[in-house]
């Protein structure tokens, strides 16, 4: 992040600090950025002038876990990890795995609706989230939605601050329904040969009637893999396995199932893969079924090498761009022109890069919606030094 | 602030023809209330529009005109969301009912508003597809109206509810533009609007069309019916299910009353118990039969009287019209009644239904129980007799202990229904003045003019000319032309 000199540092320790350093900043004018463990602080356009970061790891407790309502309610400040690590005890999971999993925190998962693998079978944190409390720039903490899975009353502003990047308001707390944690896991590792392979494994998997945990295509330097997990009792993820080797029959170079020690490691390290490597990180979006063509365009579109990681069943990924920063802004400005790709976003990039292509990309005619709930939040504009999508 | 003059209507009729405009007031009748027949008000007039465009051009003429205006799906809503407003426009949707792309390869469908729930399962169920969230009134309800309220059905335990299921939205702002929320593609960036305004319960914006996601039918279905003589025995089951980490395709309850209504309506052939439970599960066969078995232990160790596991799709069909029929069915036991549908966490069911039949001894009127106890969505049925002075206005003062209980245990007003008109005035029991100045504000920024469906959700003193109390039969009921779903 870049920042004038000496920010200053906030560590509150509960919901009314929180509030009462937003109605401050927003009083004095001061820019004001919310923070958990920073694990995305580089996403976004390059902050303007930060006057102050508020840190909000202090926050962070977990308020309630009613595991037989399946629901539990945490601070913003906790990590996914320590979150998860409480709700094991009850053989219950927020199901999310996203990058950086061991330090992300909940209020920073929402505010990026982050996810990775498991997003095939439980979504994004748009659709785990049930209730919040936020603090507004006037000092003032509400709530909306609720501590029940089912709730229809007022509006969902749980879905509103979700993906708002910390543009509109802090996160105090969240709400989420929960998921049994599996019995057993194995996933089957499938290493494929072209492109047009990659796509008919999918286009298979996605007409049958199995229900795996993750369908996850990953392409590397001369590399095409496909890791289908299942998760559910032990024998039935047998079962499943031998189903889903039927299914691909005639599509797999080679294939492997792994289970635990080896499953848990090949997860992990794939969650951290892309992003321990150089280059820009984009995100983008396509039809599942186009994958093929996904893939075509982008070996046409970067001479360079690239690295993918998507879920290939709801046709988002991760994109991987190296080269330099012009060369890395003309494949980003290619993709979102493409016909295939579409939702282009930058995650990670250089300054260089951010400064000749937008990271947010077009907001078409969502942009005058966005201006105004900007304005009708944070009417003084001291949220978030720009970096956001409004 | 309203203003449907002969030059308003001359305007309309140019937009959408005149037979897409309405304002005898015979035929005004039809629109004056939904499904929620006690709240009722006719409207000024009422437009057919036909297209995106049409829709657009009405939306402005009202907004120039300063006319209120109110869209409507198939009027089966359940908390007067589709109330008209006096003076106003209700703009009906039904004539947007094309459906406008199957995508099967990639799981997605693109319909106009005015098609049914039900309709998009059937065009799809060729290819072994379904659309997931199933109110029980899916024969008729709309898409368009779905979205509105968020609407869930049996089967969202297991699979969510509407809003996560639709993956974009077409939608005309109260100042006529035209917005595009989500779409065929995932990762819209930006706060997630789409989520916003699905449940926003037709107070932010006109939706003109909309993508849901579509799923492979499961390998497999199972369905037990069970009897118990207690509703608590019935909720230790549930108990014991979630507890094992199941999570059903569907989890319902009935009590006795329910149970007696249904058997009359539709003959599912219940057993005359005090609780029946309905559990369903589906997905990967190796699974369902694994655990299927487990829960048929479950209701023996609590006692079940009778447990009928559906051996054919007809059994498990029969089964689920005697559940889906439930609501209708009351009138087969009662000349009246009123459906609430407040919500608790699941773990205190057992404690609020109790509650709720004290309550039904103490005020003297029978109440029907139909519910979704996997996720704690009660759905009491209130009877009366609005030929009985004063049951109409008792019946009103029980609907409102209920969802007191339900607030007290940390539940929600409504669960699928929508807060409607019904509801708003009982908001304040839910929310704190600044929960609710917050959404005001939010509301404030899609419709600055307070013209998109005025007087609900949030509490206003009632709208002159809107008249509370007992629930009537609606023209076309009166008339044999529907039913009650």
């Amino acid at each position: 992040m870049q920042t004038t000199p000496d920010p200053v540092l906030l560590q509150p320790a509960n919901a009314a600090e929180v509030a009462a350093a937003l109605r401050r900043a927003s009083e004095a004018r001061q820019s004001i950025v919310i923070r958990g463990a920073g694990t995305k602080s580089e996403w976004g356009r390059p902050a303007a002038r930060v006057d102050a970061v508020l840190d909000m790891r202090r926050v962070n407790r977990i308020l309630a876990h009613e595991h037989g309502d399946m629901t539990a309610t945490v601070e913003a400040g906790a990590t996914l990890h320590d979150v998860n690590a409480a709700l094991a005890i009850h053989g219950q999971t927020l199901p999310l795995d996203p990058p950086f999993a061991d330090r992300a925190t909940i209020g920073g998962l929402l505010a990026t609706n982050d996810s990775g693998p498991l997003r095939h079978r439980y979504g994004t944190p748009r659709d785990l989230v049930i209730g919040i409390q936020l603090a507004t720039t006037d000092g003032v903490l509400t709530k909306a939605g609720g501590q029940v899975v089912k709730n229809v009353a007022g509006y969902d502003l749980s879905k509103l601050v979700t993906g708002s990047f910390g543009s509109l308001a802090a996160i105090i707390s969240a709400t989420f329904k929960l998921a049994p944690l599996p019995a057993a896991s194995k996933t089957l590792r499938i290493g494929v040969g072209d492109k047009a392979t990659v796509a008919e494994i999918v286009r298979r998997m996605m007409a049958s009637q199995l229900e795996p945990a993750a369908l996850e295509v990953v392409v590397g330097h001369r590399s095409l893999t496909i890791l289908i997990r299942f998760a559910s009792l032990a024998a039935v993820v047998d079962a499943q396995i031998a189903q889903a080797t039927a299914v691909i029959e005639g599509c797999a170079t080679d294939a492997a199932v792994l289970d635990g020690d080896a499953e848990r490691a090949l997860w992990h390290e794939l969650a951290a893969a892309i992003w321990n490597q150089p280059g820009a990180i984009v995100r983008a979006s396509w039809l599942p079924a186009q994958i093929a063509a996904g893939l075509g365009e982008l070996d046409r579109l970067t001479a360079c090498t690239t690295s993918v990681q998507a879920r290939a069943a709801i046709g988002a990924g991760l994109i991987r761009i190296d080269g330099d920063a012009p060369a890395q802004a003309t494949v980003i400005e290619q993709l979102r022109r493409s016909p295939v790709f579409g939702n282009v976003v930058i995650r990670r990039g250089s300054d260089a890069l951010k400064a000749v292509v937008d990271v947010w990309g077009p907001h078409g005619d969502r942009r005058p919606l966005f201006d105004s709930l900007k304005r009708a939040f944070d009417p003084n504009g001291v949220l978030n030094a720009g970096r956001g999508p409004l | 602030m309203t203003n449907v003059d002969r030059l308003f209507l001359s305007e309309l009729r140019r937009i959408v023809g005149n037979s897409g405009v309405l304002d005898d007031p015979l035929e005004l009748l039809t629109y004056e209330c939904d499904a929620l027949p006690h709240l009722r008000q006719t409207p000024a007039a009422v437009a057919l529009p036909s297209s995106t465009a049409e829709v657009q051009a009405i939306v402005r003429l009202c907004a120039l005109s300063g006319v209120p205006f109110v869209a409507r799906g198939h009027g089966t809503g359940l908390s007067g969301g589709a109330l008209p407003v006096a003076g106003g426009l209700v703009i009906a949707m039904a004539r947007l009912n094309r459906i406008l792309d199957v995508d099967i390869a990639n799981q997605r469908m693109t319909v106009e508003p005015g098609v049914t729930n039900l309709d998009i399962t059937k065009r799809v169920a060729p290819f072994g597809y379904y659309y997931a969230p199933d109110p029980s009134s899916q024969q008729v309800c709309s898409i368009g109206g779905n979205v509105a309220e968020n609407s869930g059905g049996a089967h969202c335990l297991k699979y969510g509810f509407t809003v996560h299921h639709v993956l974009g939205i077409e939608a005309v702002l109260p100042n006529g533009e035209l917005v595009h929320l989500g779409g065929s593609l995932a990762d819209t960036p930006g706060p997630d609007l789409l989520g916003l305004i699905v449940g926003s319960e037709g107070t932010l914006a006109v939706v003109t069309s909309i993508t849901v996601r579509i799923l492979r039918r499961p390998e497999t279905v199972q369905t037990l019916l069970a009897a118990f003589d207690t509703i608590d025995a019935g909720g230790a089951v549930v108990s014991d299910i979630i507890g094992a980490g199941i999570i059903p395709a569907a989890v319902e309850m009935m009590d006795s009353l329910a149970i007696r209504a249904a058997e009359a309506a539709v003959h599912p052939n219940f057993p005359d118990a005090d609780t029946v439970l309905i559990v369903e599960l589906d997905g990967p066969a190796a699974e369902v039969t694994a655990l299927f078995d487990g829960v048929v232990t479950m209701c023996r160790r609590h006692g079940a009287t009778a447990i009928e596991v559906a051996q054919t799709d007809e059994q498990r069909a029969r089964i689920w019209r005697g559940r889906k029929a439930a609501f209708a069915a009351m009138g087969r036991v009662s000349p009246n009644y009123y459906v609430q549908d407040g919500v608790v966490p699941r773990t205190r069911l057992p404690e609020v239904l109790n509650r709720i039949r004290a309550l039904e001894t103490r005020s003297g009127l029978r109440i029907g129980n139909v519910f979704h106890a996997g996720d704690g969505n009660l759905h009491p049925l209130i009877c009366y007799d609005e030929r009985i002075a004063g049951q109409a206005e008792a019946a009103s003062d029980v609907a409102a202990e209920i969802l007191s209980y339900c607030i007290e245990a940390g539940g929600s007003l409504t669960g699928e229904h929508g807060i409607g008109a019904d509801k708003s005035q009982y908001m304040p029991t839910m929310f704190s003045p600044e929960d609710l100045a917050l959404m005001q504000r939010v509301r404030a920024v899609f419709d600055p003019g307070g013209l998109c469906n005025p007087g609900k959700v949030f509490p206003t003193p009632r709208m002159c000319g809107e008249v509370p109390g007992p629930y009537r039969r609606h023209p076309v009921e009166a008339a044999g032309l529907g039913e009650r779903f």
